[in-house]
């Protein structure tokens, strides 16, 4: 179990001169400055050490310093330190070894930067292009400071993405662009003998929106949040938070004790909503209607909940760099205390009801099956991770806003497969409704809920802030800037690594669980799909529809 | 097992009864606090730009006709009813009001104007600034109240890095004719 002196020390014992400076901004955020040509035996070096790979952050620095800059952060989860590896590769030659063959949730974040800032990564297995369109003409990245932000290339016809080579003797299954089990137009190509499938290939970021460029160009800092909880529809909060939390720390800003309190109120309200909203889409997915209606009915007094607090039954709008911006008064700590203590009685017969039905142990039981091993060698998160063994929570590992003060349990399972990861969900509402009780037992009654900002944010300050959203962790990642905005503004969502993990998932799978399987790790969905089956050996195409599939899972023994 | 747990289920499902509301048939007002369309006071603006330089739909439009008269125009279509206008707005002008049902054929019926005239310094002949004591909000972006409303666009003079040239290049660049070249 290493402190922060042993990994500072680990690092310069072993690498020497690579390690080119150290910074220590708290005791629980270390900042590394290496050379470019190590990067990937350090990244080793730091995961044996027991780290967690999080994401990677590319950001342009042309206009500084002539370079890319590339930052890999990484949690110690056991000691609560984030460490952020930081590099850089010249504009003229950007090209540095890729940590991917080593660590492979690191592949989308590399390619990204190849998109979009136009890096080159030595060795990485899957040099195919991710985020920006087909028809998008190469060279032209984004991301870099020179791309006007509204930047529209005309459109090109007939450009797609070439798919990987599907294995021997078996037959693709195209699941999407719009197909039932993904909210947001997507591509998953599952490749099946028969029933079982035997790998698959993924295209997305077809919404991709531009989000950070946008911000960085054309936003000030206390406009963000409100972008921010537009990310996602469920977790809104969750990134509101964590980017005002990324921006207080990189200023060195303290908020009032009062603001965090109500800030780790919201965050748990959010997280009852999302579970129950996910344990409806879960039971539909599965053909169990019944579910779905109650577990949404449960849901809606806490969505007029939120409305009484905030103003609006989703889209709170509380977090603002410096606090929260409503209070949360006596008559509105009432409100709360009922509504949650109604919420927990109806969970708790709805729980009641299902974990003994055979039906959806049928449905559940032993799909989506991953090790433990290939869980933490992916750096899945979440309820994902906690239903395979993989005990980690943002939360308890690296405490933010109130939960410091915070008693509850993480519910973590073995069965590796989806029907635990409906069990974490589960009692995960019942700790949010644990933490909601002890915060408003324990929240300061004064300290103003907005702090004001006497000096403006100074430049070129890092901030990597974590945050347990209902899906996993998000993480965010900001550089502060001159011009009242941020410089670099990365943010990953939970889904990010846990989608690459969703093609292991698959694997040896029956297509009957494909929904359930993408559907466990909460990208949500639209019902409204079909999926189509090509049969390749034939050539006949057939269509599959949402009922079809539905009856599939249903029939499955 | 199973048959307890459907019994159990069909138990869960009979106690709370029907649930579906009446709306639209039965009015359904909305809690106090709402978030609902901004409202103008012109009796209390003082046309300090400040609720416009805070939007961040960036849907207030601020235009000085001339020394003495200043036009704000909220445009309703865009706005997110976040409410930060209301927050930032040093005189109490804006209120967030409960109506929520603004489905309209027009985009004018949400939309509001206001004709402010503009007391300036005895002196410097400039306006007051408005007093907002945290150093985030005090800064704004320079060029964004520059946003055509008019045509509903975001003019993009607010990049400094806007090249021409480089967007004419983009044009230009050869693409794959057929998937996969
Ligand atoms: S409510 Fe928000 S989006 Fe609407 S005008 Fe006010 S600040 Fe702008
Ligand atoms: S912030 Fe208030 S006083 Fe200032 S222009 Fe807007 S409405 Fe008028």
């Amino acid at each position: 179990m290493p402190g922060i002196e042993e990994i500072k020390n680990g690092l310069k014992k072993k690498f020497k001169d690579a390690v080119v400076a150290v910074e220590e901004q708290s005791p629980t955020r270390l900042f590394v400055d290496i050379k470019s040509a190590k990067v990937r035996e350090i990244s080793n070096g730091i995961i044996a050490m027991g780290a967690r790979y999080l994401v990677s952050v590319g950001y342009d620095n042309i206009s500084r310093d002539g370079t890319l800059g590339m930052i890999h952060t990484f949690g110690f989860d056991r000691d609560g330190i984030f460490l952020a590896l930081r590099t850089s590769v010249p504009e003229s030659k950007p090209v540095m070894d890729s940590i991917t063959p080593d660590i492979p949730n690191a592949g989308w974040s590399e390619r990204e930067y190849m998109d979009l800032l136009g890096m080159k990564f030595t060795a990485h297995p899957k040099p195919k292009r991710l985020i920006l369109a087909d028809d998008w003409p190469e060279g032209v990245h984004p991301l870099r400071k020179d791309i006007p932000w509204n930047l529209m290339p005309p459109a090109a016809e007939d450009v797609a993405y070439q798919l990987d080579e599907c294995p021997e003797g078996c037959s693709i299954i195209p699941v999407g662009p719009y197909h039932p089990t993904l909210h947001e137009p997507a591509h998953f190509a599952v490749f099946v003998d028969g029933e079982t499938i035997k790998g698959s290939d993924y295209r997305g970021f077809m919404t991709h929106r531009g989000i950070e460029k946008l911000c960085q160009t054309q936003l000030t800092y206390n406009e963000i949040p409100f972008v921010a909880e537009r990310i996602c529809g469920i977790c809104g909060s969750v990134h509101a938070a964590t980017y005002a939390q990324a921006v207080e720390l990189a200023a060195g800003i303290r908020i009032s004790r009062r603001a965090e309190y109500i800030r780790t109120i919201m965050l748990e309200i959010e997280r009852i909503h999302s579970h129950l909203l996910w344990l409806g889409v879960a039971g539909h997915l599965i053909g169990f209607d019944t579910v779905f209606m109650q577990s949404w009915r449960i849901r809606e007094p806490i969505m007029w909940l939120g409305e009484r607090i905030t103003g609006n039954r989703k889209t709170y709008g509380m977090i603002v760099i410096g606090g929260v911006r409503r209070d949360i008064t006596p008559e509105i700590k009432e409100d709360i205390l009922s509504v949650i203590g109604k919420v927990e009685e109806e969970l708790l017969t709805v729980k009641k009801a299902i974990q003994g039905d055979s039906a959806i142990h049928r449905r559940t039981k032993g799909v989506g099956y991953v090790s433990t091993e290939d869980t933490m060698l992916w750096s899945l998160v979440g309820p994902v991770a906690r239903a395979r063994n993989v005990d980690i929570d943002v939360r308890r590992d690296f405490p933010y806003a109130a939960y410091d003060e915070m008693k509850f349990d993480v519910p973590v399972f073995d069965s590796n497969d989806v029907w635990a990861t409906v069990l974490v969900r589960l009692l995960e509402t019942f700790e949010a409704i644990k933490i909601i009780r002890q915060c408003l037992d324990k929240m300061p009654n004064d300290g103003p809920i907005l702090t004001e900002l006497e000096a403006p944010i100074p430049p070129l300050r890092h901030g990597l802030m974590a945050v347990e959203a209902p899906r996993g962790e998000a993480v965010h990642y900001v550089i502060t800037g001159e011009e009242n905005a941020p410089d670099r503004w990365r943010v990953r969502a939970p889904t990010y690594p846990n989608l690459q993990g969703v093609p292991l998932m698959l694997l040896g799978n029956q297509l009957a669980d494909v929904p359930i399987i993408i559907g466990s790790i909460d990208p949500c969905f639209s019902c409204t799909d079909r999926m189509e089956i090509v049969d390749l050996r034939s050539g006949a195409a057939k269509t599959a529809s949402q009922r079809e599939l539905e009856e599939l899972s249903r029939n499955k023994r | 097992m199973w048959l307890t747990s459907k019994i159990k289920q069909v138990f869960m499902v009979a106690k709370p009864g029907v649930v579906t509301l009446r709306y639209p048939f039965e009015p359904r007002p909305a809690p106090p606090n709402f978030r609902g369309q901004p409202y103008w006071d012109h009796h209390k603006c003082i046309g300090c730009g400040g609720c416009a330089a805070h939007c961040p739909a960036r849907t207030i439009l601020v235009r000085d006709l001339c020394q003495e008269l200043r036009v704000m125009v909220y445009d309703g279509s865009r706005c997110t009813y976040c409410g930060r206008c209301a927050d930032v707005c040093p005189e109490d002008a804006i209120t967030m009001t409960s109506s929520y049902e603004l489905a309209t054929g027009s985009k004018e019926d949400i939309n509001e104007t206001m004709e402010l005239f503009m007391a300036t310094c005895q002196r410097c002949g400039r306006c007051y600034d408005h007093e907002i004591t945290n150093a985030i909000d005090r800064m704004s972006r320079i060029g964004f109240k520059y946003d055509s409303l008019e045509m509903r666009a975001v003019v993009p003079v607010s990049s400094e890095q806007f090249d021409m040239k480089l967007y004419e290049k983009t044009e230009k660049i050869k693409r794959p004719e057929k998937a996969g070249e």
